[in-house]
Order: structure tokens, then sequence, then C-alpha cells
């Protein structure tokens, strides 16, 4: 069976005018439908970089990169964002809510860019809210919210479009250790049901949720 | 993404900056309201003229004579003194032709009793008052006998007779002009001036006895010609001007020594003239929409700025680039939009008062509308592209990280 992320000697250079850098220096990794996967390393790593090229924000400069057998390299800009609108879900350090809006626009947000109607997403996105527990928190605008909340917010927005992965990098890095906990047990929850959750985090005990670990080094895989 | 989910957007943001918003909105209202009022008090003054022109007589032509040659040089127009009585006569008697009053002038001094003024003395005949709709107040006009006899009687204009003490009882009494004394037989009825010179403020008497008295020679200044009807103008004016060339003995394609003036060619030059004038002063006032629109495009840039990381997040879950330029474009042309019409609201009210106040009334043009609706969302546009072009580029792992 085709794995869902496939990455071939991927390599992403950056070029900062005199210098270039080396993010990444060959990466190969697949990863499975269903797999919980915990993408682990210090700062510096590469791994925000790994981030942006699975989540199809970014293209790598070498190498090759399948979603689902798609070769991501030779996608426009626009069918990117197609892919991401679709298929990827993301959940950030710094939840990444729109401020000033209701937490119930916020998770409609993703399905006004798939042309579905003011109506189903709004209905949409109240059930994505009430399956993550916010069910009387829809027109709390994110000031109004707690950092645990806001997360769990944002992992709603990821999964209103019902994606087939869904991407968290640094998910509990701005929680307290129990609101943490509550949203490493949500990713636990989705992968049981099918999800393929893919975690990018520098901390091994919130790696230790997932049921395999890649460790990134100086833009390399190691053991 | 539709357009109303656009607007949807646009409104729900702008509601949010209320005041960024409607400080934004006021460059545009204030630009489209002074085009929309500038351009109504054009047209209002232009219809103003118009019909204070139309007031000087209908189915005008006026014949001046040409210019004098002493030499080889040509002296001002209207100063030959080719055009005769005897000229005024053949006129007359061509088809189409309601009334003929030639006139000549000069300025005269005006005494009566201890009052006195320097004016403009015109002679001429009974026609006078009906090529130039003029009607007497009190007494009565020339008449034809009057004229034929070159009697001494004359007939004040309105303003002359208020600036001499005369009044109704002054019928009958006498005056003097440059020492001659004159009857007075009637009094004009005040007609109101058109430029600078008021017919107002003038005294009538027999063309006969101004050329007996006050006048050199037999020549007259110029002839008003009354056509029975508005489509006969252009057959009498080529009639008229074949007497002339005949009576003068003028070789085909000899300079005339006269010209030919019609009321409808001063109306129309009048209207160029107005209308260039509304051109220029919309074209001034769309100076300030173009400054409204810089206000937009600096209010877009510093919002692009802003929600650079907003921008990142919609990107991230699945905003393409033509969806956030849309978004952008969509809310600097809401801006706009609202901003114009408010702009045509207040412009309407403005040029409706100055219109009550001027005379002329209300007058609304819907052309002028559609144009300034069009101006507005023109500068949306042409404001507002930059800013959602350099948002719509922007790219979304930096904007994710913009602090």
């Amino acid at each position: 069976m085709t794995p869902l992320l496939e990455l071939e000697a991927v390599r992403r250079v950056y070029d900062m005018g005199r210098v270039s850098v080396e993010a990444l220096r060959g990466i190969d990794l697949a990863v499975a439908e269903g797999e919980f996967l915990a993408v682990v390393g210090p700062s510096g790593s590469g791994k925000s970089t790994l981030m942006h090229i699975l989540g199809c924000l970014d293209r790598p400069t070498s190498g090759a990169y399948r979603f689902a057998g798609t070769a991501v390299a030779e996608l426009t800009d626009d069918q990117l964002a197609e892919l991401r609108s679709r298929a990827i879900g993301f959940v950030f350090q710094t939840y990444n809510l729109l401020p000033r809006t209701s937490a119930l626009e916020n998770v409609a947000t993703p399905l006004l860019y798939q042309g579905v109607s003011r109506r189903e997403r709004l209905a949409r996105a109240r059930a994505a809210l009430e399956r993550l527990g916010l069910g009387d928190r829809v027109d709390h605008e994110p000031s109004e919210l707690s950092g645990g909340q806001q997360q769990r917010a944002a992992i709603a927005r990821a999964l209103v479009t019902e994606p087939r992965l869904l991407l968290a990098d640094e998910p509990t890095g701005n929680l307290d250790t129990v609101s943490g906990a509550e949203v490493i047990g949500v990713l636990h929850e989705l992968n049981a049901a099918g999800m393929t959750v893919v975690l990018i985090t520098h901390d091994a005990d919130v790696a230790e949720a997932a049921t395999r670990q890649v460790h990134v080094r100086d833009g390399r895989l190691v053991a | 993404m539709n357009v109303a989910e656009l607007i949807r957007l646009a409104l729900s943001r702008l509601g949010a900056a209320r005041l960024r918003a409607a400080l934004t909105m006021l460059g545009v209202i204030i630009g489209v309201a002074s085009v929309v009022a500038l351009v109504a008090v054009g047209q209002g003054a232009t219809s103003g003229i118009t019909s204070r022109l139309q007031g000087l007589g209908t189915n005008l032509l006026t014949v001046n004579p040409g210019a004098s040659f002493s030499g080889f040089t040509r002296g001002a127009a209207g100063s030959a003194t080719t055009l005769k009585l005897a000229d005024a006569d053949a006129i007359a008697r061509l088809t189409g032709v309601a009334a003929v009053a030639p006139q000549v002038s000069t300025q005269a001094l005006v005494v009566a009793g201890t009052q006195n003024t320097t004016t403009s003395v015109v002679g001429t005949t009974a026609a006078y008052a009906t090529v130039n709709a003029f009607s007497v107040w009190q007494g009565s006009f020339l008449t034809d006998p009057v004229v034929e006899h070159g009697l001494r009687v004359a007939v004040l204009g309105a303003t002359t007779a208020d600036t001499l003490g005369l009044d109704a009882s002054a019928i009958g009494s006498t005056i003097t002009v440059n020492g001659l004394p004159f009857e007075v037989v009637g009094i004009m009825q005040a007609k109101g001036s058109t430029g600078p010179v008021s017919q107002d403020d003038q005294v009538l008497i027999p063309i006969s006895t101004a050329q007996g008295h006050l006048v050199a020679g037999d020549s007259v200044r110029s002839i008003g010609v009354s056509v029975a009807t508005a489509d006969q103008i252009e057959a009498v004016k080529a009639s008229i001007a074949s007497t002339l060339d005949q009576r003068h003995g003028l070789a085909a394609g000899a300079t005339a020594d006269y010209s030919i003036q019609d009321q409808a060619q001063l109306l129309s030059t009048v209207g160029e003239i107005s209308t260039l004038l509304t051109v220029l002063l919309a074209g001034i006032a769309s100076i300030s929409l173009v400054v409204g629109g810089i206000g937009i495009m600096n209010i877009m840039l510093v919002s692009v700025r802003e929600r650079t990381r907003e921008i990142g997040i919609r990107k991230a879950v699945g905003a393409r680039s033509r969806d956030i330029l849309a978004q952008f474009l969509v809310e600097a042309l809401t801006i706009s939009l609202i901003g114009g019409i408010i702009g045509i609201v207040v412009g309407v009210a403005v040029s409706a008062v100055i219109g009550a106040l001027a005379g002329w009334g209300f007058i609304f043009n819907p052309l002028t509308v559609v144009a300034a609706v069009g101006f507005s969302l023109a500068v949306g546009v042409v404001f507002g592209v930059w800013p959602a072009r350099t948002a719509a580029r922007l790219d979304p792992i930096v904007a994710l990280r913009y602090e």
C-alpha cells in the first residue's frame, strides 16, 4: 500500500544572499495512513522546515515529496493551497486563531475557501467545536478563551475540513502541563479514530504519545 | 469565494475598525461631494445665464457694420459707417422678418431738474420694443409718427429714471439731453442686466431725432432684426446677406462690410464657455478624489502589514493568492463605494442649497451620479490593487512567523 507521505532525499536550501543555509540535507521518510508519528529534534535541527514541507507550505529544493501519490514539487502555489485546503489540518504552537473573530467563525474559515455555503460552514464548525468540548464557547473571541481552549479551537479548525493529515507543530509548547496533556489526549483520540497525525516537538515526553518517533538533527534523520 | 462572502468579510472588518473606516471614507466623501456639487453648480449657472440671454429677445439677429479701413489699416469691427437707415428699410421688406429696429447711440449728459447723469442715448424706432422683448412700465413707447417727424421725445430706462429721481408722475415733464429739451413719454419696465451693459440704463429717442441732433452722419450703429419663427433664422440670415451685398455693391467672395450675429450663436458660445468652466471645476474637485484614493491606499497598506499574520493563517488553511487579493480589493472597494454614496448625498444636498440661494433651482443630473459612483469604484480599484497584491504575494511561512 502506498504511504500517505513519502519523502526521498529531500533537501531544502535557503538562499540568504551571500550565504546559503542547508536546513534539510537529505531526508527519506514514509508515513502510512493512520499512523501517529512524532518528529523530534532540538531547535535549529530543521524540524520546522520539515513541517513546512510536509504541510505543503513550502517545496523541497531537491528530492521528491509525494502526498498521497501526488508529486508536490510540481504543483503551483494555487494547487498547493488547494491541497492544504482539502487534505491537511494545521495546529500551531501559538494557536494562530484570527483575532477579534469568534471561535465559530475561526473554525468555519477553512470551509470558506472550499466554497461551502455559509449555513453549512457554521453547522460543521459548531459540530467540530462540540466534538472538542467547546460547544458553550462558540461565540467567544480568542482573547476570551484560555490557552487550552484556544488550542482546542485550533484543532477544531484543523478537523473541520476532515483532512487526511493532521500536522501539529509544538501544540503543547505554550500550554501548562494539564492543558498540554489534554491536547495530547485529543490527538490520541483522533488517531484512534483513524486520522494520520504528525506531531513535531522538541519535547521527548510529548513525543512519547506517538506510536513512532523519528529524530532530526542538523537536517538529517538519526536513528 | 463569491462576492457576497467577500462583501460580508469586508463589512465585518470595517465594523471592527469603525473610526478608521469612517476617516478613510471621509476623503472619498469630500472628493465625490465636491465633484457632484460643482458640476451641479456649473450646470445651474449655465441654465441661469441661458435663460437671461433668451430674455434679450427671441429669434433676434443683429446686423453690425464691419471694420473701417484707413489706408491699409483695418479699424475695429463696427467702426465702418457703411450701414445706413435705407439698409434697415430694405431688410424690413424681406420675407420672414417680423420687425426691424435700427439703432444709433452716443453718450450724452441727461438732466432732469436738479439731477443729472451721463448715460447712453439710443436713437431707434418703434420696433425696438418688439425686437428686444422690452415693455413699457409707464406712459408709451416711441411711435411711428413720432419717429417719422423726428420729435424730441424720450423713453427712459428703469435705472436711468431712478437715477434722475423720476417716477410715473414724470410722464410729460421735460428733460434735457446735451442741452436739448426732450419730453418724457414713457419709462421702461426693468429688465435686469446682462453682462456689463445694462439695458435699463439708457434713454431711447427717435432715430431721426438722434441723427439730426446728436450723432454725425446717416449711418446706423446696428440693426436689430426679429425673425418671425426660429426655423426661418438661417434663411433670413442668408437673404439679409444677399440684400446687403447687393446694396453695398460687393462682388461675390469680397469681404463683407457687415456682420450678422444671431442669438443662437451667442447662446451656444456661452454654453461652450460654461461647459468648459464646469469641466474645469470638476477637474479641480477630482483632485480631492485622488487625495481620498491615496488615503485608502495608505490605510490598506497599513492594514496589510498589521494583518500579515492573518494572511498567513488564511493561506495555511487553504486560501489561494487570488482569494486574498479579492478580500483586500473588495475591502478597498467597499470603503470607496460607501464613501461615494455618502458623497453623492452630501453633494446633491449642497447643490440644492446653492441652487436655492442662487435662484436657478435644484438641478439633478443622474449622469453625474453614475459618473461619481463609477469614479469612486475606479478609485477603489486603482488605489486598492497595490495593497491587495502585496497581501496576496506574501509567503505563508514568512507571514505566519510575522510578529
